[in-house]
């Protein structure tokens, strides 16, 4: 069978029809009502014009009605752009009109985040009240009927993601069907996801990520329990109650679950049904892992890598934890990651190299952007025919074939989850107008991945009075780019004769000043 | 004097540049005036400023997500305290 996220659906709602798909506190599903309301979703949009391959952005919580938005555009074979509520404007205009938006699906309270953008002529309810002014899905869903459908082939678009680019730009990662169904199987082979299993579910649907948890879920007919993630007590009550057996996690949601500020009482859950939890986003730390261990006895733990160009590269069995804790793991199944020099040829164990990615996972390109695909998205002589992509992060292997990371390819900044790209920071803090120049940068904390760092310059010379200078950066950054570190400078070092900010010695000042060494590797360069 | 909705409103803004209005019910997680990450640090602003302590069990998301839930959470640990 050609698998496509249609057919998964198709077979399991089947097979399955009266088993619960997606739990939520506020509505659950079963299989055959997701795949029934999914195909209604899908016929209302073809009556509303959208066509196979119009991008369709979808902003929204986290609810079974998105869920419907997401499954109903893939029905339509239309493309999903997802779009994370609060963005900020400009990110969303760029979104629209990079993709070519044909049309947005939101939320009945966040139509007033989303209108006025320039090139978005279609908005379209997909929870919430219903108003005369924009169509609503949940109701129309009512008036049409389920119609056979079709689908059309695995190399089809199935979705843009917007990651964040080191321009400033968030660059559009295009995904094929056949990206997702092979995105379910391998994760389901390595991590023994089976329908017994209930996927407790904290991811939001705007990342590859969390949108896997939902394609496992129709592959496999097992329970997807959705929660968001504010308090740890809500979090283990849910768990408990809901007999959660597995958990995807980022590693600033283990920071959050064990917050030493928080009385926590991990042990007065029963957590017995918990087999595993897995995360990806950034390195787990000693204390994390020991955390988690002392919570969570029973569960294996699995660390993993990717590349949102290639979803997923490398995992760390559970069992090889301990022994490579810094390890990012070895190629998930069906997939090649190799360490290569810049002559393509594959690095010696512990010699540096690029990490170049193979297999069913790598994407289609950049959207719209030939020439940033042309440079990651390549051939290479050994593999006729084929595209892989090279990352341009820095890695090494052992003996083992296991992975190890040394410096990624760009300087965006991993916060909470998130991806910053430092020129947008820059940006907002250049606004006020006492600075003359700014940089942003990463700057070390395990808990979160890393804080946002930002050294500045000002007219007078003198330090902008704090409280004032991140209130002011508060009302037009989104929390997470907030810098969590403002550092004045008297003057900034510069590079050659062209006036160019020497960014690096700006950097490794401001660490200096905030008592961060650099990373020492112990890996030779290739 | 002000209260202490009137104080967590205050901590609010200046914790997230909010500037529109805060109703005492509106929920302020699905509002979007708070995320995953400021609730914690509302809670601890709250424990420290009204010099009281909430216990795990307190730490859930009806006695957070809005403020006149909060405020009544601080009142019945004070008295507590008392």
């Amino acid at each position: 069978m050609p698998a496509s996220i249609y057919r998964f659906l198709a077979a399991t709602a089947d097979r399955l029809p009266d088993k619960l798909a997606i739990v939520s506190a506020k509505r659950s599903i079963t299989f055959a009502e997701l795949h029934r309301e999914a195909l209604t979703t899908a016929e209302c949009l073809r009556e509303m014009g959208i066509a196979p391959g119009d991008r369709v952005g979808i902003c929204m919580e986290k609810t079974v009605d998105q869920v419907l938005a997401i499954l109903g555009v893939l029905y339509a074979n239309a493309v999903v752009v997802p779009i994370l509520p609060r963005l900020k404007n400009t990110n969303i205009q760029h979104i629209i009109q990079n993709s070519g938006m044909a049309a947005m699906v939101t939320d009945a309270d966040r139509v007033a985040e989303v209108t006025g953008f320039a090139g978005l002529t279609r908005l379209i309810i997909g929870h919430g009240e219903v108003s005369n002014e924009w169509p609503n899905l949940p109701y129309l869903r009512r008036f049409v009927s389920a119609k056979p459908f079709f689908d059309r082939i695995g190399n089809d678009n199935a979705a843009i993601i917007y990651s964040s680019g080191s321009t400033g730009r968030p660059k559009g990662i295009l995904i094929a069907q056949r990206n997702l169904a092979e995105g379910a199987e391998i994760v389901a082979e390595y991590l023994g996801t089976t329908e017994q299993d209930r996927i407790g579910c904290m991811l939001s649907f705007n990342f590859d990520y969390g949108m896997n948890q939902i394609w496992q879920t129709v592959r496999l007919g097992c329970t997807l329990v959705l929660h968001e993630l504010a308090l740890p007590n809500d979090l283990f009550s849910v768990m408990s109650k809901e007999r959660i057996t597995a958990l995807p996690v980022m590693p600033v949601f283990i920071t959050k679950m064990f917050d030493r500020r928080l009385k926590v009482n991990a042990g007065a859950f029963d957590f017995s049904a918990l087999r595993y939890v897995c995360s990806t986003g950034g390195r787990l730390s000693a204390d994390m892992i020991s955390d988690l261990h002392g919570a969570f006895p029973k569960a294996k733990v699995y660390s993993m890598f990717g590349l949102t160009e290639a979803f997923r590269g490398t995992y760390l069995p559970p069992d090889k934890l301990a022994s490579h804790p810094t390890s990012v793991g070895r190629s998930i199944p069906d997939c090649q990651v190799m360490v290569l020099d810049a002559d393509g040829e594959e690095c010696a164990p512990h010699v540096v190299g690029e990490l170049v990615q193979r297999g069913a996972t790598v994407t289609k390109g950049y959207w719209n952007d030939p020439e940033n695909t042309a440079k990651t998205f390549r051939s290479h002589p050994r593999f006729p025919g084929e595209t892989l992509v090279f990352s341009g992060d820095r890695v090494y292997r052992d003996e083992n074939d296991f992975i190890y990371f040394v410096a990624r390819a760009d300087d965006m900044i991993k916060t909470k989850g998130f991806r910053v790209s430092p020129t947008e920071v820059e940006a907002e803090v250049l606004r006020h107008p006492d600075v003359v120049d700014a940089v942003a940068f990463a700057v070390p904390n395990i808990t979160i991945g890393e804080d946002v760092g930002c050294a500045y310059t000002t007219v007078n010379n003198l330090p902008l009075p704090e409280p004032v200078f991140r209130q002011f950066l508060k009302s037009n950054l989104p929390g997470h780019m907030v810098p969590v570190h403002l550092l004045h400078f008297d003057a900034f070092p510069i590079l050659g004769n062209a006036g160019k900010l020497d960014r690096k010695a700006i950097k490794a000042a401001a660490w200096q000043r905030l008592g961060q060494a650099e990373p020492a590797t112990g890996a030779a360069q290739a | 004097m002000p209260s202490d909705i009137d104080i967590l409103t205050d901590y609010i803004r200046s914790e997230t540049g909010h500037t529109g209005t805060i109703g005492p019910d509106d929920d302020l997680l699905e509002a979007g005036i708070l995320d995953s990450f400021n609730i914690v640090s509302l809670a601890m602003f709250a424990q420290e400023r009204f010099g009281v302590e909430f216990e795990g069990e307190d730490l859930v998301r009806d006695n957070l997500a809005t403020l006149s839930a909060l405020a009544a959470l601080i009142r019945a640990r004070a008295s507590d305290a008392a």
